[in-house]
């Protein structure tokens, strides 16, 4: 157990690793974050200083240098657009995410579980029809659309919900729907199938054989089972919410990681970008270190085999 | 009698109270298009763009400033002198005046402010200044290496090193706490602010010029175009800035909400790049020209910026020190045609390549299809901002590129980059014009100087350089609660300015 653990901690700092190097080349190729910080028609000697100030002067191999060695100190350098640090901008956003996130998290799992669990019970019929359709709207109109038809709807033409923001809970109401519809469809699905394969078990069909009411057979012998997956991927869904819902948080004026994303690409803002995709991704690198430790804990096929 | 009811009239007068300004009140709210950062609050950090701009207005001074009819109004400064041979600029302070701290306004800041000025073009002040002096609390004398004409147009209007803070306040609290908690002297104090989210500031009732008529001003950062006008429908905001076409035209429906364009000092034209390659169509004067006629402005205005942007066929901000007004193009896509032929393209060409910045392919899609139409063909290349401009910037376009610029300063400083020899947009030079250029470098006296730039422009012109398609107007919107938004009232400025003469509609 001990040796997977290990293994499992080192292949996340190798993620890590790799990570950070993408990221930090990537950004370097999409241009010149100087030219984005004057306007048209700068003097040369001011974008000169711009990229000296920013040491975006040195060669790509040095700079890549000092950011490991400030990140390994937990120093992820100053933004180059708001001139200060960028983890204390990061720390500032992190709780409306958090909060638009578990919005949304709570929605998608109020909707998605019953709709995928009437839709395996009533399989192939209206109902289940419905549930398909709602997953396919889901899963495939764009958030930033849904979001500007809530706006125009709920704010413009029936005035009850604030068109952009945050500092209420009426703020939260649109956006967490926004981002909460797509996950909503996949927990949907995923509860569906998942319903559809423990429904046609052995152990239903005796629950069945032994007399047991149908509904008791549903709530407690089969769902209990079939909502471990779904529970596992909403993990991982609470992670990627709180860090890439870009374009909700855009749309609404959302003050969280993601606009910070969008306005980190937008001026080039490379320690910005850096800093809320290393974040990001470490988030995501560490829950799946812990599902994958508490895997192996349950189940032991799991830790033998690798 | 009558002498004894003159004078008790006037004595009653003298005796009766005056009525005491009224105090301000109300809250006015912006939905910003771009994101407001603290470095905006410290005018030494004034990178070459307007945005940092919107929040000086508020929350400083400068010794000289555009105001409303005068592009360099006296503000902290009384007044100004330049010495004859030009090496001497002297400025009176005002008297009375206190930072949002209550320190007064003195020479040492003014001082303290220039040395600490680390923004844009700051390399060029610097080198040029040689010293300044603070004879007393209300006198500063900059002295510089040699004449420069050009002194008071960067320090008052190009640069943000003209802008004051308070020198005891900054060393005390240094420069990252000035970003957390900024102190100046206009009209607005700072409250509160979440970064790129919202900034808040309350009137300064102290305020030299007059005390603000609205309480408190609130900016928030949306966006989305869309939503920023939902907003302002609701009512959430009471301005908002940057709405374009289709949602422009919108917000011009809608009852209650007013349409407040600004012409900015952004002129945007189409650059032609080969003008100096002899094997180019590009090359005769005649094609070049028969693009300026090909191209319909006032109608390419109208459906983009609903018709108020400014055709101003000049390279140049009409606003700007030096413009000269170039003569018009009639729109006449015969006569486009028929210098076609003369060129020897009766039947038009590939005239290659259209670079732009992605942000303003409309503009350049309507211009295209203008050319096309009198046989001039050309595809569009729209490249990302920056990519367009680091493009732009190292030569690596060809045939045409369409050019804009915000940027501060005066002709001279638009022609430097985008005309003379050398410049970092100019891929080709004409040696008459760069004569002139360098001859009017060190001209003290403004009359003769004007009349070498004016000949310069004339010359470019003539030459037919560039295609001018026009100077943006940046469209903003004003909800029913405002009576006055600031906005427009001083020339070529995007935002709502100076915030002491916006005024809240009586309830």
């Amino acid at each position: 157990m001990k040796k997977f653990v290990v293994r499992r901690i080192g292949y996340s700092v190798l993620s890590l690793l790799l990570l950070s190097l993408t990221i930090f080349f990537f950004v370097r190729v999409t241009g010149d974050p100087a030219v984005l910080l004057a306007e048209p028609g700068a003097s040369a000697e001011d974008l000169r200083i711009i990229r000296e100030q920013f040491g975006l002067d040195r060669p790509l191999w040095i700079q890549y240098g000092a950011f490991m060695e400030n990140l390994l100190k937990g120093d992820f350098g100053k933004s180059f657009y708001y001139r200060t640090p960028v983890l204390e901008l990061y720390l500032s956003r992190l709780p409306h995410s958090l909060l638009l996130a578990g919005a949304a998290m709570v929605f998608s799992l109020l909707i998605g579980i019953p709709t995928g669990i009437i839709a395996a019970v009533r399989v192939n019929r209206w109902w289940d029809s419905i549930g398909k359709v709602f997953a396919l709207l889901g899963l495939s109109l764009p958030s930033f659309w849904v979001g500007l038809l809530l706006i125009l709807f709920f704010s413009v033409y029936l005035e009850w919900l604030p068109s952009s923001g945050a500092g209420t809970a009426w703020h939260v109401i649109m956006p967490a729907f926004a981002l909460g519809w797509y996950f909503a469809a996949a927990h949907m699905r995923l509860t569906r199938s998942s319903m559809l394969e423990v429904l046609g078990s052995e152990y239903v069909k005796l629950a069945r054989l032994k007399g047991l009411p149908e509904a008791l057979v549903i709530a407690k012998h089969a769902f209990k089972n079939a909502l471990i997956p779904v529970l596992t991927l909403a993990g991982i869904n609470l992670v990627i919410m709180v860090n890439v819902a870009v374009v909700v948080e855009t749309v609404f004026a959302w003050p969280g990681v993601g606009r910070l994303l969008f306005e980190g690409i937008s001026f080039r803002d490379f320690p910005v970008v850096q800093a809320t995709v290393i974040l990001g991704g470490a988030m995501i690198i560490v829950v799946n270190l812990v599902v994958d430790i508490l895997y192996a804990v349950i189940d032991p096929r799991i830790r033998l085999e690798r | 009698m009558p002498r004894f009811f003159l004078v008790a009239a006037l004595t009653l007068a003298v005796l009766a109270p005056v009525p005491a300004p009224a105090a301000p009140e109300g809250t006015m709210t912006w939905a910003v298009h771009t994101t407001l950062a603290p470095t905006n609050f410290d005018p030494a950090e004034t990178p070459g763009i307007i945005t940092p701009f919107m929040v000086y207005y508020a929350l400083h001074d400068a010794l000289v400033k555009p105001m409303p009819g005068n592009p360099r109004a006296p503000s902290l400064a009384e007044s100004w002198s330049a010495s004859k041979d030009g090496l001497t600029y002297d400025f009176v302070l005002r008297k009375g005046v206190k930072f949002h701290n209550g320190e007064p306004l003195t020479a040492e800041d003014v001082k303290f402010s220039f040395e600490r000025y680390r923004g844009t073009s700051a390399k060029i002040l610097k080198d040029r200044v040689a010293s300044i002096e603070t004879p007393d609390a209300g006198r500063v004398r900059f002295r510089l290496k040699q004449p420069w004409p050009d002194f008071m147009t960067f320090y008052s209007t190009a640069t943000g090193a003209g802008w004051i803070v308070p020198r005891k306040y900054v060393e005390k609290v240094g420069d990252d706490g000035f970003k957390k908690a900024p102190v100046g002297a206009g009209p607005y104090k700072f409250v509160s602010t979440q970064p790129g989210v919202e900034i808040v500031f309350e009137a300064f009732e102290q305020y030299w010029r007059k005390a603000p008529s609205v309480k408190r001003l609130v900016f928030k950062v949306i966006p989305d175009e869309s939503t920023r006008l939902a907003a302002l429908k609701r009512g959430e905001a009471d301005i908002v800035y940057s709405i374009r076409g289709a949602l422009a035209e919108e917000l011009r429906r809608t009852p209650g909400l007013t349409l407040k364009p600004a012409v900015i000092q952004a002129p945007f034209w189409i650059y032609f790049a080969d003008q100096w390659d002899p094997k180019s169509p590009w090359h005769d004067k005649r094609v070049r020209l028969a693009a300026n006629h090909a191209l319909d402005r006032t109608a390419i205005n109208q459906a983009e910026t609903l018709g108020f942007s400014k055709i101003t066929w000049s390279i140049i901000p009409s606003t700007f020190d030096f413009f000269w007004q170039p003569p018009p193009y009639r729109y006449d896509p015969q006569q486009a045609k028929k210098l076609l032929a003369e060129a020897g393209y009766p039947n038009g060409f590939d005239g290659g390549e259209y670079f732009c910045d992605t942000a303003y392919a409309n503009l350049a899609e309507a211009a295209l299809n203008y050319l096309q139409a009198v046989g001039i063909r050309v595809r569009l290349r729209p490249l990302e901002r920056a990519a367009f401009f680091k493009g732009f910037g190292e030569k690596k376009f060809k045939n045409l590129i369409q050019g804009a610029s915000g940027a501060f300063g005066n002709a001279a400083t638009r022609l430097e980059a985008f005309v003379v020899t050398g410049g970092t947009y100019v891929y080709g030079g004409y040696p008459d014009l760069d004569g002139l250029f360098a001859e009017q470098v060190n001209e003290t006296n403004p009359r003769v100087r004007q009349q070498i730039l004016h000949k310069i422009q004339q010359l470019v012109h003539d030459k037919v350089m560039f295609a001018h398609l026009w100077e943006l107007a940046f469209i903003n919107g004003a909800g029913p609660r405002v009576a006055e938004s600031g906005l427009g009232l001083i020339a070529g400025h995007a935002y709502s300015a100076p915030y002491e003469d916006l005024k809240l509609k009586a309830k």
